[in-house]
């Protein structure tokens, strides 16, 4: 009898626990997990404006062989392998230089990194493409000015510059939030632990690999993933920028995408895109959340 | 009780918020009863989401929304949207049985726009673009015909057979009407000639035209003189049509063949032209443009940055007259320079489509509104002046009398060449022209090979259109 009651009122209790959660699942299922079935699904479709033909996997046979997908992969990896790593170093560089610091500083340099995040990317872009104008860009000027080069250069237009232009303004607009991050994350590591890894006689360097980083690791795990995520899905930078030139010297896979969707309606070719950059996204974070996560204790 | 009260209010919060998401859906006929049904649009007030006039629709009024892209010149310091406003007030006054809502989008997002708002379902009813989208959205079945609206009358005012074709998909019908046309041609900034002593290269008679050698002439002049020449842009698609009608005219090449059927830019022309044009990159005549759009370039000419521009017509000349005046420039307007001296021109049609969503009555009701902002006594011509160009209705004559430049774009209208841009796979096509510029001009590949590529692609584009 008691063991019923017991039932009923975990019973009760779970379908509550529903109740509140069906808004939020409604509108996940609607808006997020529904087209992601209709995305897998229409990716075995060749489906532009005039219809659906259901064609099996060539979209992802003929996406493979497609010679601009393969710049594409590779632009993205080299955009990925390039700022998530600069990210986080550099981002862990400035907390730790400011994070002692009096409010008034720490709070200067959050608001400094974290402008170019809360500007918006279109205001940000503009601004770039203003620095790398070729004819009147003031990096030119400057470059100029200091004797470092003796001809402009074309920033975003040169095969050599291009996609390395686009790289310096993903980590700019990459690093506001993880210094934000650091920051709160180092002011939160036990002064107890620090002071009596000093008295212990443990230099600056071993407080910090010793005693700090492994209270970071959570942190650092968050934003090795998130900034990964973000540098695989850089798309807004690409196409206000470059639209993926010189030759495709600058096309990403979120680019590439686009314009297929876009520019010449093939949708089912781009679900395809989308399918294969959702699967390398979750393998990647996965990869990390092994790596990086067996030691976080939270 | 508590357990209840929560399931209670867990019922309202979703109840709440689905009600929130929910919409009116698209009603045919709006039933709500007249508030007013004057036309009291305000000028002002023209809409970046909804505009057009702000009084309710009457009962049993069709509603159909217009997209406009910025093609109508405002007045000064007026927002964009606000002269289309006034054409609906004035129509809305004539047909009480019509509420038009007005919708304006820009060149940069609008396209995808209207692209996802067809796969939605929840695309405009009347659509004011070119002939190279309008007619791509008719060839995937999305658009009404128009044929009852090309009467004999019309067809006959017209009398030019290739803008009426312009119009027309490949079934034969007819799926945009037009209103207005004009020249794509080139600009050069009168003080840097003269400047360069170089305002003897070009030819200021009769219709302006002039050759290659006489371009080539005034290239090298202006780089003695110390003045950049223009960007040969290829950064993305915007305003390709002017780089693409240069490139064609400077050897006499062509896009495609006559019939409109393949595409032939990789003749001999085409590739002596796209050898030219990096000669003159890599000695510095013109600049290479892989960082530049057709916007880019022509903002680079009215700042005085750069010669000359590739990408001009009167509707550019109005819209930069301004600043062309502070920056004390005087852009000349010329017909691109060809090796023989004829130039074989590329234009805008701008007007009107009525996108199929499946309301007869919502088709009837956009055609009426689109021939009123075409063919009404005093709407029709203001509307064309108000796009910069000249009307594609011989009867409505000269709307600028005594403008000696508007003249002389007018006179360019003789040279317009074969117009490609309702082939099929236009859009696809795009995507390869402005890397194929840049694997020239950046040393990926020769001329020669770039171009052939590009035709292989442009011309598979057509068959993946089929």
């Amino acid at each position: 009898m008691k063991q019923s009651k017991f039932n009923k009122i975990r019973m009760r209790e779970t379908l509550i626990s529903y109740a509140f959660l069906a808004p939020a699942l409604f509108f996940f299922c609607i808006f997020v997990l529904l087209p992601m079935i209709m995305g897998v699904v229409t990716s075995l479709f060749r489906y532009n404006m005039k219809g659906m033909t259901f064609i099996g996997l060539d979209n992802y046979v003929n996406m493979f062989k497609d010679e601009v997908w393969q710049k594409s992969l590779v632009n993205t990896l080299i955009l990925v392998v390039g700022s998530v790593p600069i990210t986080v170093l550099f981002a862990l560089f400035v907390a730790a230089m400011t994070y002692e610091k009096n409010p008034f500083t720490r709070s200067f340099f959050r608001c400094v990194f974290f402008l170019p995040v809360v500007t918006g990317t279109v205001a940000v872009t503009v601004v770039w493409k203003w620095i790398y104008d070729p004819l009147n860009g003031i990096l030119n000027w400057l470059l100029k000015s200091m004797n470092i080069i003796e001809k402009n250069i074309m920033w975003t237009g040169d095969k050599k510059f291009a996609l390395w232009a686009i790289l310096i303004i993903l980590i700019t607009t990459s690093v506001g939030q993880p210094i934000i991050l650091y920051i709160a994350s180092l002011g939160n590591v036990p002064k107890d632990y620090v002071e009596a890894a000093q008295v212990d006689g443990a230099n600056d360097l071993q407080v910090f690999w010793q005693i700090k980083w492994p209270s970071l690791l959570p942190t650092t795990l968050y934003i090795v993933v998130i900034t990964t995520i973000n540098s695989f899905q850089c798309f807004s930078l690409i196409q206000l920028l470059t639209s993926g030139g010189p030759n495709y010297r600058t096309t990403t896979i979120m680019y590439y995408l686009y314009e297929n969707a876009f520019k010449r309606f093939e949708y089912g070719y781009a679900n395809a895109m989308g399918v294969v950059l959702a699967l390398m996204i979750g393998l990647i974070s996965f990869i990390q959340f092994k790596a990086l996560g067996s030691d976080v204790e939270y | 009780m508590k357990k209840i009260l929560s399931l209670g209010l867990a019922a309202a919060l979703m109840a709440t918020t689905l009600a929130g998401c929910g919409g009116s859906g698209g009603s045919e006929t709006t039933a709500a009863p007249a508030a007013d049904t004057g036309t009291t649009a305000a000028a002002g007030e023209a809409a970046t989401t909804a505009g057009g006039s702000d009084a309710a629709a009457p009962a049993g009024a069709v509603e159909i929304t217009w997209w406009a892209f910025p093609t109508y010149a405002q007045d000064a310091d007026k927002p964009a949207g606000t002269y289309e406003a006034e054409i609906i007030a004035a129509f809305e006054a004539k047909n009480p049985d019509i509420k038009v809502n007005l919708e304006t989008i820009d060149f940069t997002s609008g396209p995808e726009k209207i692209t996802a708002a067809i796969e939605a379902g929840t695309v405009c009813d009347v659509l004011f673009d070119a002939p190279g989208r309008i007619i791509s959205y008719a060839q995937n079945g999305k658009l009404v015909k128009l044929d009852d609206m090309f009467t004999d009358e019309f067809v006959k005012d017209v009398n030019n057979e290739a803008l009426l074709n312009s119009c027309k998909s490949d079934d034969g019908s007819y799926y945009m009407y037009p209103i207005s046309t004009a020249a794509f041609c080139m600009a050069v900034s009168k003080q840097a000639l003269e400047a360069a002593d170089a305002m003897s290269c070009i030819n200021m008679e009769g219709d302006r035209t002039w050759t290659t050698a006489q371009f080539e002439e005034m290239l090298k002049k202006l780089n003695a003189a110390g003045f950049n020449g223009a960007t040969v842009y290829c950064s993305g698609q915007g305003g390709d049509q002017g780089i693409r009608a240069f490139v064609t005219n400077i050897y006499d090449s062509q896009v495609t063949n006559d019939e409109v059927t393949e595409y032939t830019l990789n003749d001999e022309g085409g590739i002596k032209a796209l050898t030219k044009i990096k000669e003159w990159v890599d000695a510095g005549y013109m600049l290479n443009g892989s960082a530049y759009n057709g916007g880019e370039d022509v903002d680079q000419f009215v700042a005085g940055n750069t010669a000359f521009t590739t990408l001009w017509s009167p509707g550019l000349a109005s819209q930069r007259a301004e600043t062309l005046t502070q920056n004390e420039i005087e852009a000349i307007a010329l017909p691109f320079p060809s090796d023989d001296g004829v130039p074989e021109l590329e234009y805008l049609v701008n007007g009107f489509c009525v996108f199929d969503n499946g309301d007869a009555a919502k088709a009837e009701a956009s055609k009426k509104f689109i021939d009123f902002m075409c063919n009404d006594e005093e709407w029709g011509p203001k509307d064309v002046v108000r796009t910069s160009v000249f009307p594609v209705r011989q009867s409505m004559g000269d709307l600028y009398p005594g403008d000696e430049e508007m003249g002389f774009y007018a006179s360019l209208t003789k040279y317009y060449s074969p117009y490609y841009n309702t082939i099929k796979g236009f859009a696809e096509m795009r995507t390869y022209w402005f890397p194929m510029l840049q694997a020239v001009l950046n040393g990926d590949s020769t001329p020669e090979d770039a171009v052939n590529d590009f035709v292989t692609k442009a011309n598979q584009s057509i068959a993946n259109a089929q």
